[in-house]
């Protein structure tokens, strides 16, 4: 059985020591006010330079791995959509990969529909078109987990569902997804919710529940009613 | 089409080695051995090190702009060089050192002092202005100390020296100069050549280069270390040659679709290409004086260098 | 006149200061340690004079008239060039000024060699020097192609006065184009013998990194090696070198 097993994730002055398991088929969401630690905590999970920690894949500790075998096992996306140079969008995507494969790049430009701005240079797509194709980057090497930054915003809303609909796929499939969400608004779509704030999770549960639990409303200020959030003064 | 490039520098090189080629057939008919001397020990170093010290510039220079994820990062405009040449001449003139082994390392030391300086003042994720003008204080500031230290040395020739440090120079140098500058200056570019994969990755992030199990910050310094002293090692034995380390990545990464890793392979050979064309043209306008190679390097530079910045100002880097 | 100046001028002692290395080098050579009341600081320095222990127990000046003046000196040398200004305010101060011409010719050593020993009131000092000089002349030798290197391949022009000394020695300086002979030159074509100069030859510059290059080191020229310090002025202590090289060849 798919699992990801991580313990005492940490990153200084970011993350307090977390431990966090997800299951194979799940869609999580991390959510929780800006600097509260979502994206420190994907990138706990990414193994950036900073952070501690073990973090464990399909039994293997990902951290003695080579490059070829992380590439299947996770996928990291940040929230900026910066390239640092100006390649062309089947490029980037190719990035994804250890070895060409053509026939794998032409599966995801179709699938995010970029097949006629699959020459073009990234720094002359625009922000949507840019996180699609490093969405595909990131899908490419078909990762048991996704850990994804934001992916929703930038996307125009034909792209928010569809996108939800890929991850959904691919969960489905036996992979695990993980999703830092500023926007509330597709939030049922996940099968657990994340919350975090100062550096360390609050809050782990159904979407719905979370949303209307009190560390919810404390935190974020808003309150849920008949389906529409007010401040909570 | 490398292999074309390849057979074009190799031409190109023993057009270098081989003109003028009348004192060659001179030597021959009066003892063939005597051919065999002027080759070796006069041509074959020359042709050497414009080969070999071109293709430093072109890789060290790729690594640079790769890891500083800048077009204008090179040997000469982040100081690398000045730096180097300050410290060959400090070790030459002051300290005394005459294995060409030990001045290749204080030509390192110089260099990695410099970006060591660099990183300091700018940081590595710095804005083309500020690395500019860091870089830019830091060759300015190496070459006035350099030329200080030459005329403060106890010759006074060495005064007239600091043209050969500050432009460059691969006139009747040994060989066992070229190897001692060439030796180190390979190794240190293979072990560059391996971490393309590494710079490609980084064009997508630093976190993202970490998730795959690559580690940026070291990655960083290790290119800053082995640049220093592939570049320290070649001004220690031939002064410090500029815009070939700026020009070549930015020609080579039109032939790789804008990847800055793997730029490096045919950085290394454009750089080879100019370099040589470079010390040709010296060598054709035969005058009294030589032409520091420098100066010629610098007059095709220039324009390719403005070019890069007009264009950069139009927010499409190059 | 200042009341100064008539001062320096009663007193009747023949006081010199030389102002330029190679007056220095005449003034040395001829004058009596008293006759001298100081000579240019380039003549303190063993990389440049060979004289320079004899040349330490007198003041050094600065090469001008300003830094000659504390040892009231009664008579000034100086040899090529020099200010205008230096012989009048020298005149206004009552001090002599004699301005050597630098030689071009080895009668033009010759004939310095009388000038100054006139100015220093006895001809017949130079006597002795001139006689060697002459009985050098006079013994012609078969000559022999030769260059003089010094540090970056630099060399003599054969009309030079160094060129005229080499000759005295049975030597021709080789007509090099650019003043230089190239590393091509000393392997293809060696000439007999080359004269290296060991001037400053400790002292680290890329001139002197030429000469331990290995075609330099191992040309199949006779290499003799001299004094630099002398050639400089080529003056009269050139007489021992031309003697010794002579012996040689």
């Amino acid at each position: 059985m798919t699992a990801m097993f991580a313990s005492n994730l940490a990153i200084p002055d970011r993350l307090l020591a977390t431990d966090l398991n997800v299951a194979a088929g799940e869609m999580v969401a991390l959510v929780g006010p800006n600097g509260g630690g979502k994206t420190s905590l994907l990138r706990a999970i990414a193994r950036v330079e900073q952070a501690t920690g073990q973090v464990s894949i399909d039994g293997e500790n990902i951290a003695a791995l080579s490059e070829a075998r992380r590439a299947r096992l996770l996928a990291f996306l940040p929230a900026s959509r910066d390239v640092a140079w100006p390649i062309p969008a089947r490029d980037v995507i190719a990035l994804g990969l250890g070895a060409r494969n053509d026939q794998r790049i032409d599966e995801l430009v179709e699938l995010f529909e970029l097949t006629g701005l699959a020459e073009r240079r990234v720094d002359r797509l625009s922000t949507g078109e840019r996180t699609r194709v490093l969405l595909a980057r990131a899908l490419a090497s078909s990762p048991r987990l996704l850990l994804l930054d934001e992916p929703l915003s930038n996307l125009e809303p034909y792209w928010v569902l569809r996108l939800i609909e890929i991850l959904r796929a691919s969960a489905d499939l036996g992979g695990m997804v993980l999703v830092a969400l500023h926007d509330l608004s597709r939030l049922e779509a996940f099968d657990r919710a994340l919350l975090i704030a100062n550096g360390s999770v609050v809050r782990d549960a159904f979407p719905a529940t979370l949303m209307a639990s009190p560390q919810f409303e404390e935190i974020f200020r808003i309150r849920a009613k008949h389906g529409n959030w007010t401040l909570r003064r | 089409m490398r292999k074309l490039i390849i057979l074009f520098i190799l031409g190109l090189a023993a057009a270098h080695l081989l003109l003028p080629f009348a004192p060659l057939a001179e030597a021959r008919t009066s003892d063939p051995e005597l051919m065999q001397l002027l080759l070796v020990e006069l041509r074959l170093p020359r042709t050497l090190l414009v080969v070999g010290y071109g293709a430093t510039l072109g890789i060290s220079g790729a690594a640079l702009q790769a890891i500083f994820a800048n077009p204008l990062a090179s040997p000469d405009i982040s100081g690398a060089s000045s730096g180097a040449a300050l410290g060959a001449v400090l070790g030459g003139y002051w300290l005394g050192l005459t294995q060409p082994m030990a001045l290749a390392a204080c030509g390192a030391t110089g260099a990695l002092a410099a970006m060591a300086l660099l990183i300091m003042l700018a940081g590595r994720r710095a804005d083309t202005a500020t690395l500019l003008l860091a870089g830019l204080a830091i060759s300015l500031a190496a070459g006035a100390a350099t030329s200080l230290a030459l005329a403060l040395a106890p010759s006074p020739f060495a005064f007239y020296d600091a043209f050969d440090w500050l432009m460059g120079s691969v006139v009747d140098r040994s060989l066992p100069q070229a190897l001692a500058a060439l030796i180190p200056a390979a190794l240190a570019c293979l072990m560059l050549l391996r971490r393309a994969r590494a710079l490609d990755l980084v064009a997508l992030g630093e976190d993202v280069a970490a998730s795959l199990g690559h580690r940026p910050r070291r990655l960083g310094l290790e290119i800053i270390l082995l640049s220093a002293i592939a570049v320290g090692a070649c001004v220690a034995v031939a002064g410090a040659i500029g815009f070939v380390g700026l020009v070549a990545p930015v020609l080579a990464r039109r032939l790789t679709r804008g990847h800055p890793g793997q730029a490096m392979v045919p950085a290394a050979l454009i750089g080879a290409i100019l370099l040589t064309l470079a010390d040709l043209a010296v060598r054709a306008i035969a005058l009294d004086r030589p032409i520091p190679i420098g100066v010629v390097t610098a007059l095709f530079g220039t324009p390719l260098f403005l070019h890069l910045i007009v264009t950069m100002r139009r927010g499409v880097a190059s | 006149m200042p009341v100064s100046a008539s001062l320096w001028a009663t007193s009747a002692a023949l006081r010199v200061a030389s102002l330029d290395l190679c007056s220095d080098e005449y003034l040395l050579l001829l004058a009596r340690p008293s006759e001298i009341a100081s000579v240019s600081r380039l003549s303190h320095d063993p990389a440049d004079s060979q004289l320079w222990r004899s040349a330490r127990r007198h003041p050094a000046n600065r090469g001008n008239l300003e830094s000659a003046l504390a040892q009231r000196p009664t008579l000034l040398l100086t040899m090529g060039g020099g200010g205008r200004a230096t012989s009048s305010i020298a005149r206004q101060l009552g001090i002599r000024t004699l301005k050597l011409a630098f030689p071009a010719t080895v009668a033009d050593v010759d004939r310095t060699m009388r000038e100054t020993a006139l100015a220093l009131g006895d001809a017949r000092r130079a006597d002795g020097w001139r006689r060697r000089l002459a009985d050098l002349r006079t013994v012609k030798l078969p000559p022999l192609d030769a260059i003089y290197l010094t540090g970056g391949g630099g060399t003599l022009s054969p009309s030079s006065l160094g060129g005229e000394w080499l000759r005295i020695a049975g030597l021709v300086q080789r007509a090099l184009p650019g003043g230089r002979a190239s590393l091509e030159t000393l392997a293809l074509r060696p000439p007999a013998v080359v004269i290296r100069s060991t001037y400053r030859r400790a002292q680290p510059s890329l001139g002197q990194r030429w000469l331990d290059h290995p075609l330099v080191r191992n040309m199949p020229s006779r290499r003799i090696d001299t004094d630099g310090r002398r050639w400089t002025c080529a003056g009269p202590l050139m007489l021992d070198e031309i003697e010794r090289l002579r012996s040689l060849r």
